[in-house]
């Protein structure tokens, strides 16, 4: 059954199968790589984190949309590849003996889930940023920004999780049980977290800032890291 | 494959397995394993490891096929070969760090991190065959050389691993003391995975105490850490390439923090 469901072309309806988590079927992709369904992820990814980083970005200009149409799937990718070597290694390292590619696909995978949900948001978030009070450095409207950020940290966290989720269903079937299955995927999230922080970081601004020129980057953006940042603000604080 | 982890993946029986002892009647119940299951029981194990990448998949995949080939007459091969992979390694990694301050950096650090990793190896080895005799263990100085080639190797094979985001971080940050802090992150966990395949490997040496061992991995911790301050420095820009004053790592870690936060407090009066 695994061996037909791995023969199978891939197709657009295989994402339906991704967000459902048929894990036997998943297991069988990720265990026969197949370069057109890779690059089918990877089309996803693009489009459903492209579509919702242009909604995240229409707020302050149609310029910063296209950046951040840009950016959003840039630092997921830049992550997946960045940690691909580190999650291959840590996998067996840590009890689930699979191979470079079955890791790397298994976190593409959950990306994808990630992004088809983030670009399932985007024409809410469109309509949201539509009927939100206009982004100009004259008028400034903190409970409608505070409202925006608010909603993106909720949509970006309820995609994320489900995509890991996703993984940990996934790696549960690969790794026959429960224990190495979150043991490996809290080791894959604590990396993916760390670069994928700083990656962010470093390809601000999303939202845009009322007062700030629409840019691709920031001229600071490679002028200290997110976790000096951070740890620098908690000191001023205390 | 993963038996030597210490915790290997859990593998439920498979269906065949179950119908075949079912179909025995009144079969005797298996006797009790006491300790280790023994090195090379699994033909697996026993196939030769030719190359470098052979011996590298088998460190990450098949260690106790790696453990086993470390006892085998003709070690010294295999030995040689892993010593050259941390060598490679470290040099890639070196080349990373390096690219903080860039310039001669790019090859100041690789050969100092590769020189510092296999200098505190040379000044452990002693006393790591040491504390093996004294814990009863059968290990021949062989494989002790090899055990501590395997810890050096996984280490160095996880530092590529953590190389880009190094990287993403040199190019992204000016504090030397965050650059600092961030490779002895990478170094201490890459260490944790080196010294649990070498502890893994004393299992199947007989030893009869592992607080020899225990106490030798703080040695070899602290011996690693001055060498980073004895050849300091290695991710800053290097003038004279080696220190002229001698110091403790703990002294010359909070001298680097302070000048750090100086500079910060500076940077924010501008």
């Amino acid at each position: 059954m695994q061996a037909s469901a791995a023969k199978l072309k891939p197709c657009p309806s295989e994402i339906a199968t991704l967000l459902r988590g048929e894990t036997k079927a998943i297991s069988a992709w990720s265990e026969n790589w197949n370069a057109l369904r890779f690059a089918w992820h990877v089309i996803i990814i693009i489009l459903g984190a492209g579509s919702y980083g242009a909604a995240m970005g229409w707020w302050r200009d149609p310029q910063q949309s296209f950046y951040v149409a840009l950016k959003f799937p840039l630092i997921i990718l830049l992550t997946t590849f960045g940690n691909a070597l580190l999650n291959a290694m840590l996998a067996p390292l840590l009890g689930l003996n699979i191979p470079f590619r079955q890791s790397f696909s298994a976190v593409v995978m959950s990306n994808t889930v990630t992004a088809t949900i983030l670009g399932a948001f985007s024409p809410l978030i469109f309509f949201m940023v539509w009927n939100a009070p206009e982004m100009s450095a004259k008028v400034v409207s903190y409970t409608a920004y505070n409202f925006i950020l608010l909603t993106h940290v909720a949509v970006i966290a309820l995609a994320g999780t489900m995509g890991n989720l996703r993984l940990l269903q996934l790696l549960t079937q690969l790794a026959h049980g429960p224990a190495i299955a979150r043991r490996v995927l809290c080791a894959w999230l604590a990396g993916n977290l760390f670069l994928g922080s700083q990656l962010s970081w470093i390809l601000r601004p999303f939202i845009g800032a009322p007062s700030l020129p629409v840019q691709f980057l920031r001229p600071d953006s490679f002028h200290g890291n997110f976790y000096e940042t951070v740890f620098n603000t908690v000191r001023h604080l205390f | 494959m993963n038996e030597n982890n210490p915790i290997p993946p859990q593998i439920p029986p498979s269906d065949s397995t179950q119908n075949f002892t079912a179909n025995i009647p009144n079969s005797p119940p298996p006797p009790p394993r006491s300790g280790p299951r023994p090195l090379g029981d699994d033909p697996a194990e026993r196939i030769a490891i030719p190359h470098t990448f052979a011996a590298i998949e088998a460190l990450l995949r098949q260690p106790r096929r790696l453990l086993f080939q470390l006892r085998q007459p003709g070690a010294g091969k295999l030995i040689v070969s892993m010593l050259f992979t941390v060598l490679i390694c470290s040099a890639i990694y070196g080349v990373v760090a390096g690219t903080f301050s860039g310039g001669t950096q790019l090859w100041i650090a690789p050969v100092k991190i590769a020189a510092g990793l296999f200098i505190s190896a040379a000044i452990c080895l002693p006393s790591l065959y040491i504390f093996t005799c004294l814990s009863g263990s059968q290990a021949r100085l062989i494989e002790v050389v090899g055990l501590l080639a395997g810890l050096l190797m996984l280490m160095t094979i996880l530092l590529i691993g953590f190389a880009p985001v190094a990287w993403i971080f040199s190019q992204s940050t000016q504090s030397l003391a965050w650059m600092g802090t961030l490779h002895l992150i990478f170094w201490f966990v890459a260490t944790l995975f080196g010294v649990r395949f070498m502890k893994s490997g004393f299992n199947y040496a007989d030893a009869k105490s592992h607080a020899g061992l225990n106490t030798w991995i703080i040695i070899f911790l602290l011996v690693a850490l001055q060498m980073t301050t004895a050849l300091r420095p290695i991710i800053g820009k290097a003038d004279p390439v080696l220190p002229t004053e001698k110091q403790f790592f703990l002294s010359h870690w909070i001298e680097c923090i302070s000048i750090s936060n100086d500079k910060a407090k500076t940077n924010a009066r501008d």
